[in-house]
């Protein structure tokens, strides 16, 4: 008895995946998928571990967007090389609207650095970039480097003295890198680091002189007295620490790159029907604009950004830029981004 | 008086006093289970209590960590299977133990020094967080490189007496250990241009693999034979006098592992796998040889990676940096929570630091309470016949090791190792030398290359290892440790004793 309700329970799961593939595949009018959407679980797909910043937010966001959208919203994680590992799984996936990304401002790197083929612009849309941080360049508080020029001379006067701390190839802090030694022609010694924590640690520790975090992740440090940030990556001070001073202030020629930053972003497949799109983005929104949301993002110091459309594209691409040319004009990258047609960041 | 107020809360308080105890009772079940790991429970945890208070929530959460840390030793000691990458240790002479028919024993002992180690690791933890985790910061590369390199010194203790084959599976295991993107240079080692082996191999799936499927395989070769039941001697409560022998042997390796675990860059497996090197080489006269059923072969591992926990705890609170992967999933509980985990908040909210160390304490009772307990639960997990007992660990291997990346090739991984170390054991290869090259392999690469880096050539990379406290007496031992194995050595030490 107990086996033949166990086959029937085989047959009916079987048949559920079968019927499931056949709607995927059938690509049924837009009209249909619109206004049926969403009619079962969405997969929120996670690029990086439980307790980090996307991780949080992701999860944070879930159940306000399920309120939204009359779904359940399934986070998952699924961390490993640098985020590509879930970018892409959530490429593989039908392009329904059922599997979203969860993910930061890595993959606009995968394509120069030759960890994936995957890009942001290529191969997915933006439903909503929730928010953006910015870079700060930090020195602990024994250090002799009171102000950003001051480092910089320093680090002219005698190249390759002075350590700056890394997260590794294509990480935040190898990007402010370039930029210090690409515009401003100072030189630096690098060890790369496994993450932030690592990194910042390290800064504690007296092993690097100099690194560069997001602000979010130096505040306390900063607040403490531990470190000093000698500036923020960004045209005008930031509103989390307003006494520290813009890059552009001693660096007007970086102006140009900016605003660059790590960002938190939703993503969704390239041919998600657009109806089914604008829904997500819909109940994205709303959920963000929450005071509840808001208050997490205050908490993990991130700015409130809650874009989408041709913005949060545009967004992405100039990011993209930055990043991918500054590391190519630092020897940095496996490849040239001419050859992923990565437009160059124009003069102004 | 306010400290011991906030110290009390969880004592005082029903909720908190019922979700420590579900947490560790929860923990011992989930981390006595192969391939269910402390981690995992924990990141299940996180996303299970967003919505919960900040207090509940972190009850719960250090309840399971505990208890889940002492329940890996439970498989050890039982089926040979170490429950979680910080009891691998306990296998090498919980499981002799428990085929000599002292399974109890070996149940009980660790228990108590669980306890024991878990305690001064909180004792630590209250009174000395700030001056520890100055030392846990000022550790440099090149002190972690050392302290990588007297864990690899271990091969020769793990090889039992197979010493060129140990080597081997050592050296296997550190080009495993290598596979996927290089976090210092960003190329792809032995990747194949597969994105999936860009993530490296996860060394719990080696363990899952390599004690859990390969011990399966190996023995089904004799399941059909009916095979003897393991056999249960009667043992009487080890007496005080007994236990007391031991306490010298656990206060060491508890300060060890306190020392260990809070570091950032090394956690319990370490702490474990040296505290076991550290009782092999200072006990005067073990009950029977190491690797055979030692008493102290399981009481200072399990001792060790319990006092860890205290001392993982340590970086967390005081400088918001995690000593190891549960802290981590920590730091993402107190954001959550509205907290900002860093150097202010035993400032800022040091009610929360005492909470923990009293929810700490609590857990480590509980844990003593229920692991003796369930002792006798426990143990009839031995007398489940192995045609019962193999196949329901061989879907929970595959299930734990799906869980923890929700990545099918962490499975393949997990049976592929399951294939090579049933081999290996049929060829009388060691498989803890190749989980220690797994383990320790990267973190060699790693810092040896961040020290070079950080230094001015060779001599001033050479120099840096005698001109810093730490980094020398690290230099000493690891230089001691290798001359201690030498015949001069010996001669020397017969000489003395002649005088």
């Amino acid at each position: 008895m107990k086996k033949n309700i166990l086959i029937i329970i085989i047959i009916f799961v079987l048949a559920a995946c079968g019927s499931e593939t056949e709607n995927a595949d059938g690509q049924v009018d837009n009209e249909d998928v619109t206004s049926s959407y969403p009619e079962k679980n969405i997969d929120g797909i996670i690029m990086w571990g439980e307790g980090g910043a996307t991780d949080i937010i992701g999860r944070t966001l879930a159940p306000i967007v399920e309120d939204e959208i009359g779904s359940s919203l399934v986070m998952q994680n699924k961390a490993g090389a640098a985020g590509a590992i879930a970018t892409q799984y959530v490429y593989d996936q039908s392009a329904d609207g059922y599997t979203l990304l969860f993910g930061a401002e890595n993959p606009n790197l995968y394509q120069v650095l030759d960890i994936s083929e995957r890009s942001y612009q290529e191969d997915f849309v933006p439903v909503s970039i929730i928010a953006n941080s910015f870079a700060g360049i930090i020195v602990k508080e024994d250090s002799p480097y009171e102000n950003l020029e001051e480092l910089v001379d320093a680090a002219k006067e005698n190249p390759n003295e002075l350590i700056f701390g890394t997260t590794g190839e294509g990480g935040l802090p190898s990007v402010v890198l370039a930029m210090l030694q690409n515009e401003l022609k100072s030189e630096f010694r690098t060890v790369p680091y496994e993450g932030e924590g690592p990194v910042s640690t390290a800064l504690l520790g007296g092993e690097v002189d100099v690194t560069s975090v997001t602000v979010s992740a130096a505040q306390e440090y900063v607040e403490s007295g531990d470190f000093r940030m000698l500036a923020v990556v960004n045209d005008e001070p930031i509103d989390s620490l307003p006494d520290v001073p813009a890059i552009t202030d001693a660096y007007p020629e970086i102006g140009k790159y900016l605003p660059w930053g790590p960002f938190q972003a939703v993503f969704a497949h390239k041919d998600t029907p657009t109806g089914v799109l604008e829904k997500l983005t819909e109940a994205f929104e709303t959920a963000i604009e929450t005071d509840e949301f808001k208050e997490t993002l205050a908490n993990l110091g991130m700015e409130y950004m809650n874009i989408s459309g041709q913005e949060a594209i545009d967004f992405v691409d100039q990011n993209r830029s930055t990043s991918a040319w500054m590391l190519y004009e630092a020897g940095e990258t496996e490849k040239s981004p001419e050859e992923f047609n990565i437009p160059k960041v124009e003069e102004e | 008086m306010e400290i011991l107020q906030d110290f009390l809360v969880p004592f005082l308080n029903f909720r908190l006093l019922f979700l420590v105890a579900a947490g560790t009772f929860a923990g011992i079940i989930i981390g006595a289970i192969p391939g269910l790991s402390v981690t995992m429970g924990v990141a299940l945890l996180l996303s299970l209590t967003y919505s919960w208070e900040l207090y509940d929530a972190l009850a719960l959460m250090l309840g399971v960590y505990f208890g889940g840390v002492f329940g890996g030793s439970r498989a050890a000691i039982l089926i040979n299977m170490p429950g979680s990458p910080s009891s691998v240790a306990t296998t090498f002479d919980g499981y002799p133990m428990s085929q000599k028919g002292e399974a109890k024993l070996a149940l009980t002992l660790t228990t108590i020094f669980s306890f024991i180690g878990g305690i001064i690791g909180v004792i630590v933890l209250a009174v000395a967080a700030p001056l520890v985790s100055q030392i846990a910061i000022n550790f440099a590369q090149r002190d972690y490189l050392l302290l990588a390199m007297l864990g690899l010194l271990l091969v020769g203790s793990l090889s039992k007496g197979a010493n060129a084959k140990g080597i081997f599976a050592a050296g296997a295991g550190i080009i495993v250990g290598l596979v996927g993107m290089d976090s210092i240079g960003g190329g792809s080692r032995f990747t194949f241009g597969s994105l999936q082996l860009m993530n490296g191999v996860n060394f719990v799936v080696a363990i899952l693999g390599l004690f859990g499927m390969a011990e399966i395989l190996y023995q089904m070769k004799n399941v059909a034979s009916k095979g003897k039941v393991s056999i249960l001697k009667k043992t009487a409560f080890p007496t005080i006098a007994f236990l007391l022998k031991f306490l010298p042997l656990s206060l060491r390796v508890s300060i060890m592992g306190v020392l260990i675990g809070a570091l950032p860059g090394a956690g319990g497996e370490i702490a474990a796998l040296l505290g076991y090197d550290h009782a092999k080489q200072t006990a005067k006269k073990p009950n029977r040889p190491f690797g055979e059923g030692a008493h102290e072969g399981v009481i200072a591992p399990e001792a060790a990676n319990n006092s860890a926990i205290g001392g993982a705890l340590i970086p967390l609170l005081t400088l918001g940096i995690p000593g190891d992967a549960v802290t981590a999933i920590f730091i993402g509980a107190l954001f959550i929570h509205g907290l900002q985990p860093g150097p202010l908040l035993m400032e800022q909210s040091g009610d929360l630091f005492w909470m923990i160390v009293g929810s700490a304490t609590l857990a480590n009772i509980f844990l003593l309470i229920f692991g003796l307990l369930v002792v006798s639960i426990f143990i009839r997990i031995v007398t489940v016949p192995k045609q019962i007992l193999l196949p329901v660990i061989a879907v929970i291997t595959v299930i734990g090791s799906y869980a923890l990346n929700n990545s099918v090739t962490d499975v393949y991984w997990m049976l592929g190792f399951g294939i090579v170390g049933f081999f290996m054991k049929v060829h009388k290869f060691p498989v803890a030398p190749l989980v220690l090259g797994i383990i320790l392999g990267p973190l060699v690469d790693t810092s040896f290359r961040r020290a070079y880096m950080g230094s001015e050539g060779m001599g001033d990379f050479l120099i840096g290892f005698v001109n810093s406290p730490i980094t020398l007496i690290l230099t000493i031992v690891f230089f001691f440790t290798i001359f201690s194995q030498t015949n001069i050595f010996t001669k020397l030490k017969n000489k003395l004793k002649k005088v």
